[in-house]
């Protein structure tokens, strides 16, 4: 199969380049081998590739950090981070390991790019979001450095797609300073209980009020609604609650906009762990499972709005 | 109030609550004595709808001890939407909620919600509410002449052959069938909408009694909800209902609630019953629906009076405040005020009903009508007037609502339109000059033309 490559290959061509290729006589030992034997000549111009048999392994995580149009993408040996924050006072964090992919190369201790999340997921989705069994895209993404655009090859049932997409001089993801040192309090629970409160939480209140003591009411979510408030209380004996640990009672809010994006990540979680340091900070770190059983994370770290003590 | 309902029976109030979702935008809790009551009314003042549950539906059921104020108990208006989504998923209701806490305490405007769920998850919800007066409907069910005992999914298996757009539905009784098709106003697009019609034999009900042939037509939408309360609780539903043009009652009940939905029906301009009144004035009193809500400090911006015409006293739906002071009727009190309400209160007769609660005498309440300039053609010898003590004003009102009823040149220009609604209204209103026949009762939906006492006076002063 060959690859028509720009000319410049650069990233003055604006968005994504789609090309269509018709695959050569070659082409069935792609179905089996989607991408993997192009010519190792190519390979050596990227600093980063990295292959997924499923690209929903990719695309599902990064659906759930989406609810800005750039994200970050920071790539070392360990995996791939994908960063996206929100008017500087929340940050959300997708971990794929090196391990999640089939092929994980990096030239780079560190290599970093932002680019349009939006047309990101666009393209991993290309031939549809249909889940028929057994039919999976297959994906190669490949990076040459600094300047380059991002090069997606994405195949499924023999049809090739090519995908550039520019990328941007990465900005520096804020650094919240959450370390576990000043954690005051932690509980991890199973998604399952807090996927309802959240999807029952009045949206007619600005904030979303959380509690964490060591005694009553122990874990609490409360809104201040227009019609009056709510409080869900998850008691510490609760069989949905894995670990609680909270060493003194402290009480934040957080702007429910802000949060809100949190619960594509929770919807596709197991388990959460929801952590408060003593500056009030929140960070909420999510367990996913994905479609082949594998663990990724992802977290968000919110600033409190105000604080109550 | 403080009420614990175990896990079951947190469902069957939540269907309850989506019945009354159908009905109106505002939901009164009303901690009684016999039960918890919710009650429910449309915006039109066409539609009622009461869930009471009896003391036995509940774990527990306190009203309260007599607190320091002394108070009786607090009775709260509600907003729906703000209550609904507490109930709106019933299935998650069904697995994890394992009892449900509701109380009501003095001191706070809030109505407190807890549902103690699976997990040692507690969910408490605190709702605002006003305190309000509640409505009440007042209906005579022994003395409609048709009744009709359906089981559980008859009617609403017969409902679903209707469109869910489909507004409004005409039930026609005889003595040999019972039918229900659909309703369309006027002769609009009779080649476009689907007739449906649906009959049904007598033997299929479990009680079937039709003393007057008659077709009621009344709004569907609003009676789903109790339809499809009925269908999960397996209860038979019963219909009472009388003569074209009067009310309608659809009621369940088994040993521990009790539900109705009471429906004004549309009159018929072209109908002429035999309950016209001629044209000199009938020495009856009016029959009214009277909505209103008295506040405790008498500001009822908004309500009116509404006026149906029906033959029998006892038959007519009138809602009353259940708590309305017992006053002697001041002789001549009436004073050019616009607001009628504040009035009312004051001077209110207490009499007693079928049903022993207390309704509006129609003739006092007329007595409150602000004084006006009456044209000499519309006098009527005092001997006509139920009330010998009327002011003119009221006697001006008196014979133009009963003249109005009996012109005949007023059937042209009925249309589906809307019913006198005599109504106070705050703000000086301009009414325009309604057709005379705009008295005969055809409540619907969209629109409630309401206008003041003493604007009808003046058009037809023009």
């Amino acid at each position: 199969m060959t690859v028509e490559e720009d000319e410049n290959g650069s990233c003055d061509t604006p968005g994504a380049i789609l090309q269509n290729i018709r695959p050569t006589r070659r082409s069935t030992t792609f179905a089996t081998m989607p991408l993997s034997t192009q010519s190792q000549a190519d390979d050596e111009q990227y600093v980063l590739v990295a292959s997924l048999d499923n690209a929903r392994n990719l695309s599902n995580i990064l659906k759930a950090i989406t609810f800005k149009d750039h994200a970050i993408f920071t790539a070392t040996p360990n995996g791939l981070k994908v960063t996206v924050e929100d008017s500087k006072c929340l940050q959300a964090n997708a971990f794929i390991q090196a391990e999640i992919f089939q092929e994980y190369t990096i030239k780079e201790d560190l290599v970093g790019f932002q680019i349009n999340l939006t047309v990101l997921l666009d393209c991993l989705n290309i031939f549809g979001g249909s889940t028929v069994p057994g039919v999976s895209t297959a994906l190669r993404m490949c990076y040459r450095g600094y300047g380059y655009p991002l090069t997606l090859f994405l195949e499924e049932a023999g049809v090739v797609t090519v995908c550039k997409i520019n990328t941007q001089e990465p900005e520096e993801p804020i650094d919240f300073e959450f370390c576990s040192n000043n954690v005051t309090n932690k509980v991890i629970l199973q998604s399952e209980s807090l996927k309802e409160a959240f999807s029952e939480l009045d949206m007619t209140s600005e904030v979303l009020q959380i509690t964490m003591s060591p005694s009553q009411p122990y874990f609490r979510l409360s809104t201040f609604g227009s019609s009056g408030n709510a409080h869900y209380d998850y008691s510490k004996d609760s069989d949905m609650m894995e670990l609680f640990r909270c060493t003194k009672t402290q009480t934040n809010r957080y702007k429910m906009s802000l949060l809100k994006p949190s619960t594509k990540a929770l919807a596709l979680s197991c388990k959460v762990s929801v952590r408060t340091d003593s500056r009030g900070f929140l960070s909420l770190q999510y367990l996913v499972r994905n479609d082949d059983g594998q663990i990724c994370f992802v977290e968000y770290y919110c600033c409190p709005d105000e604080e109550v003590d | 109030m403080d009420c614990v309902l175990d896990g079951n029976c947190v469902k069957a109030f939540g269907k309850a609550i989506h019945a009354l979702s159908r009905i109106g935008d505002e939901l009164w809790l009303d901690p009684m004595v016999r039960g918890l009551a919710l009650r429910s009314v449309n915006s039109a003042h066409s539609a009622y709808a009461c869930f009471l549950f009896s003391p036995l539906f509940f774990q527990q059921y306190n009203l309260g001890s007599v607190s320091e104020e002394g108070n009786e108990t607090i009775k709260c208006k509600l907003v729906i939407k703000s209550v609904l989504p507490l109930f709106r998923c019933l299935s998650s209701i069904e697995r994890n909620v394992k009892r449900c806490q509701i109380s009501i305490s003095a001191p706070c405007d809030r109505v407190m919600i807890r549902f103690f769920c699976r997990h040692g998850i507690t969910k408490t919800h605190n709702v605002r509410f006003q305190e309000s007066e509640a409505l009440q409907a007042v209906f005579a069910s022994h003395l409609c002449p048709n009744v009709l005992k359906a089981p559980a999914r008859l009617l609403g298996d017969m409902v679903t052959h209707f469109p869910v757009s489909q507004e409004e539905i005409t039930l026609s009784m005889t003595s040999l069938r019972v039918s229900l098709r659909n309703y369309f106003e006027g002769a609009k697009d009779h080649i476009k909408t689907m007739h449906t019609e649906i009959s049904l034999h007598p033997e299929e009900f479990d009680y079937f009694q039709v003393g007057v042939d008659s077709d009621i037509t009344f709004c569907l939408k609003e009676l789903r909800g109790l339809l499809a309360f009925a269908e999960s609780h397996c209860l038979p539903v019963s219909v009472h209902s009388s003569a074209t043009g009067r009310p309608v009652c659809f009621s369940v009940e088994d040993m521990v609630l009790e539900a109705t939905v009471v429906l004004a029906t549309l009159i018929d301009s072209e109908i002429r019953g035999p309950s016209q009144p001629t044209e000199t004035p009938v020495p009856t009193t009016p029959r009214w629906i009277l909505l209103q809500q008295f506040q405790p400090d008498c500001s009822t911006s908004g309500s009116f009076v509404a006026r149906f015409a029906s033959c029998h006293r006892e038959e007519c739906v009138v809602c009353v405040p259940r708590c309305v002071h017992a006053a002697t009727l001041p002789v001549g009190s009436c004073e050019a005020r616009s607001n009628i309400p504040h009035d009312i209160t004051a001077v209110t007769e207490l009499v007693t009903s079928s049903q022993d609660s207390p309704i509006i005498n129609p003739p006092a309440l007329m007595q409150l009508l602000p004084q006006t300039d009456i044209p000499n053609e519309f006098c009527v010898p005092d001997a006509a007037c139920p009330s010998t003590s009327t002011t003119p004003a009221s006697t001006v009102i008196c014979s133009l609502l009963f003249r109005a009823l009996s012109s005949d040149e007023d059937d042209d220009s009925c249309a589906a339109g809307l019913n006198v609604l005599a109504c106070y209204s705050d703000g000086e209103e301009t009414m325009e000059d309604y057709p005379r026949s705009f008295l005969l009762g055809e409540v619907t939906q969209d629109a409630l033309h309401i206008l003041t006492f003493c604007d009808v006076a003046q058009s037809r002063s023009k």
